[in-house]
């Protein structure tokens, strides 16, 4: 089963943390990666620019707009994710215990989302889609 | 430049949707998935399962601390997303708007931020989740050469 973890952390401005807090928590997430390709159950992972840059965009009446910031206030905002492909939710949890989610003195949470699989579409939709199918299982 | 689109839905029950609404949710992203695919700008795309199966993990003290549910109750939910490549924010929103986000009758919203390249980080640990063979994490230049020559 593949997995999502989003990492929430408390934004802190980058001039405040130490360098060497920044240096031991980018090794610890290189450790976490390398392990987790090494067993072969690292699907993907990035970190997110920070929220000032997200914009959100809503359709009223027929209109786009399109706002400035993360679609929702929160204590801790998305910082960054894996995703993982894992046995069952027990491993899911224990791979999630290691990533990194604050800076000292901070605080974060992973939250761990199970992937859905991608509803079937029509036959005649993957017919004249090949390169569509593999999505589609 | 990758942005993530992310998808914010309300969590209505799949089956108070009518047949019709959920195929045509269903066409939309098609649309979505087969065109950005056609402009060799799609690098990853997947629906996350409902929120009732969320779990949230804090790390205190040493301590593990798993909960039930996502990490903040809010208004719409996360209900999955997009990776796409774009050369700037006005194509990634032109792209969003295309996105739908309506769930059993109300509409949800599309949060697009930037990924960050980190340097030191192995490609092969980012990529976010290619979808196959071809076109994941192609350029965009390669891939519409490749469609030329094909």
């Amino acid at each position: 089963m593949r997995y999502m973890m989003l990492i929430y952390w408390k934004e802190m401005d980058r001039e405040t943390i130490p360098a060497e807090e920044r240096r031991r928590v980018l090794e610890a997430h290189l450790a976490v990666m390398d392990e987790a390709v090494k067993r072969g159950v690292l699907v993907g992972a990035n970190p997110l620019e920070r929220t000032s840059t997200a914009t959100t965009v809503r359709e009223q009446n027929g209109k786009i707009l399109s706002t400035d910031g993360p679609f929702a206030e929160t204590r801790e905002q998305l910082a960054g994710y894996y995703m993982m492909d894992c046995a069952d939710l027990d491993e899911a949890i224990a791979w999630a215990s290691r990533i990194p989610a604050h800076y000292r003195g901070g605080e974060g949470c992973i939250e761990i989302r199970p992937l859905r699989e991608m509803p079937a579409v029509p036959d005649s939709f993957r017919k004249s889609n090949a390169a569509l199918s593999s999505i589609f299982k | 430049m990758r942005y993530m689109m992310l998808i914010y839905t309300k969590n209505s029950d799949p089956s108070l949707m009518s047949p019709v609404e959920a195929q045509v949710i269903r066409e939309g992203h098609v649309a979505v998935i087969e065109e950005s695919r056609r402009e060799g700008i799609l690098v990853a795309v997947n629906p996350l399962a409902r929120t009732s199966t969320a779990m949230t993990v804090r790390v205190e003290n040493g301590k593990t601390l798993a909960t039930d549910g996502p990490f903040a109750e809010t208004r719409e939910q996360l209900a999955g997303y997009y990776v796409l490549e774009c050369n700037d924010l006005q194509e990634a929103i032109a792209w969003a708007a295309r996105i739908p986000t309506s769930c059993g009758g109300s509409r949800g919203c599309i949060e697009i931020r930037e990924l960050q390249a980190i340097p030191g980080v192995p490609e092969s640990h980012l990529g976010s989740a290619p979808l196959d063979e071809s076109r994941a994490g192609v350029p965009r230049s390669e891939s519409s050469k490749a469609e030329r020559v094909a």
